[in-house]
């Protein structure tokens, strides 16, 4: 399952992952984009399914603890949300590869195969996040969400529900944009390197 | 103290940062985190400063949320209580030493090994070879992406598709940034798997040199950590 070649791809994944949190940093953007390189991972090594969920979950575990201990420690305990979104790309996104790489581009099936596979891995991604968010950070993590998590408060709601709510109001946004990145970014990898990426085959000498 | 002895030390403290409910149990757990700091015999101003970077911003945050929107704790609004300021400011309190307490182990952990290089730290921990060669790989291309972030995104400023404050033409152009990295990191990679890699041997290498650095046992201080990271998390539950 670990071949070189797709060792290689998590490792690039991985830092993908990493290097995007500078770039939104360096240009300043409202949004988060941490998990390009998860999604990118998973539609490089379909169809091999079982596969891309462990290689985008890889990627995307390493990239959070390298960035743990970097730049934001509290990165990691998101873990199982790394997880979600892997087995939703590798299951689902990656169902797009085709559509993704088409020449010309069809606009209509490309976007709306971004908007439904980023929304549905915003709504798992809202909903797996919500328990460490109430329990690490008491429903506040100090992004633009939580003042909809306050609005939802101040109604009376109860925490864990605000932050749900919060989160499905916010993430899909959030992953739309790193679905559409994943699927340019794998729109403009070339054919060797995907290629290197199906499994090995058995020597028959 | 080892790598091993480290991580041991930092996985226990957090446990305990996150099970310890009460202001006094998080600081019994403080204490003990900081005499690990000290124990570096390095300056940890730094360590203090980065974490309290972090968490300040945050708790900032949390005051305006809690204590100036909500003006009750979670408890309170779950048991249907009017609540009041002071019990959301406790909870604040909690969070954000929680939060502190997780930033600052894993920095004072870095003070033990403030001289070594990566490929050494990662030799000497107890993972299996596969993981250790995924995390040096990884190391290596992040260097290698933030220089191609740096090369493109001068290019793109001097070009003037993006700018070097927040404005809108970030948010329209900022995809050619990260797709100007990704072509110019995947042309390398490819380079270097398909040429570059199989003439140097240069995984064959890196195994060699993991395999060569075996982790070594825990050492005697390395289990006095461990003892003192159980005995303050047991502490802070009382």
């Amino acid at each position: 399952m670990l071949t070189t070649p797709r060792l290689v791809a998590i490792a690039l994944c991985a830092a993908l992952n990493f290097a995007i949190g500078n770039i939104v940093y360096l240009i300043k953007l409202p949004i988060y984009l941490d998990s390009i390189g998860t999604i990118l991972c998973a539609l490089l090594i379909f169809p091999d399914r079982l596969a891309a969920i462990v290689c985008a979950f890889i990627a995307g575990f390493i990239s959070a603890i390298l960035t743990g201990l970097v730049l934001n420690p509290f990165l990691p305990w998101f873990s199982l949300t790394v997880l979600s979104i892997a087995a939703v790309s590798a299951l689902l996104t990656a169902r797009a590869t085709y559509t993704f790489r088409m020449r010309p581009l069809p606009v209509v099936p490309f976007a709306g195969k971004v908007l439904l596979y980023g929304l549905i891995t915003g709504v798992v991604s809202a909903v797996v996040s919500a328990p460490v968010v109430v329990y690490l950070f008491g429903g506040v993590t100090g992004s633009g969400s939580t003042f909809v998590v306050a609005l939802f408060l101040k109604t009376g709601q109860q925490l864990l529900d605000s932050v749900v709510l919060a989160g499905l109001a916010t993430d899909p946004v959030d992953k739309i944009a790193e679905v559409l990145l994943a699927a340019l970014l794998y729109r403009a990898t070339p054919r060797e390197f995907i290629a290197m990426m199906a499994p090995a085959k058995p020597s028959t000498a | 103290m080892t790598p091993n002895g480290a991580v041991a030390f930092a996985l226990l403290v957090i446990v305990g940062a996150m099970i310890a409910h009460d202001l006094a149990g998080l600081l019994i757990i403080l204490a003990a985190t900081a005499c690990f700091a000290l124990a570096s015999r390095r300056a940890i101003w730094s360590a203090l400063a980065w974490s309290a970077g972090i968490v300040l911003p945050l708790a900032l945050f949390m005051m305006v949320v809690w204590v100036g929107i909500v003006g009750r704790a979670p408890h309170e609004i779950a048991a249907g209580l009017e609540g009041s300021r002071s019990a959301a400011t406790m909870h604040v309190a909690i969070i954000c030493l929680r939060l502190f307490i997780i930033a600052f182990t894993v920095q004072a952990a870095f003070l033990h090994f403030a001289g070594w290089t990566p490929l050494r730290f990662v030799g000497a921990l107890t993972l299996p070879r596969t993981a250790k060669k995924l995390l040096v790989l990884t190391l290596s291309l992040i260097d290698t992406i933030l220089q191609a972030v740096d090369r493109a995104r001068t290019a793109l400023i001097g070009g003037g598709l993006i700018t070097r404050q927040r404005s809108w033409r970030n948010l329209r152009h900022g995809w050619i940034l990260v797709q100007t990295v990704w072509l110019t990191v995947i042309t390398i990679v490819v380079g270097r798997t398909r040429d570059k890699w199989p003439v140097e041997e240069t995984l064959a290498r890196l195994e060699g040199t993991l395999a060569a650095r075996v982790p070594g046992r825990l050492t005697a201080p390395d289990f006095g950590w461990i003892a003192l990271a159980i005995a303050a998390g047991v502490a802070g539950l009382r």
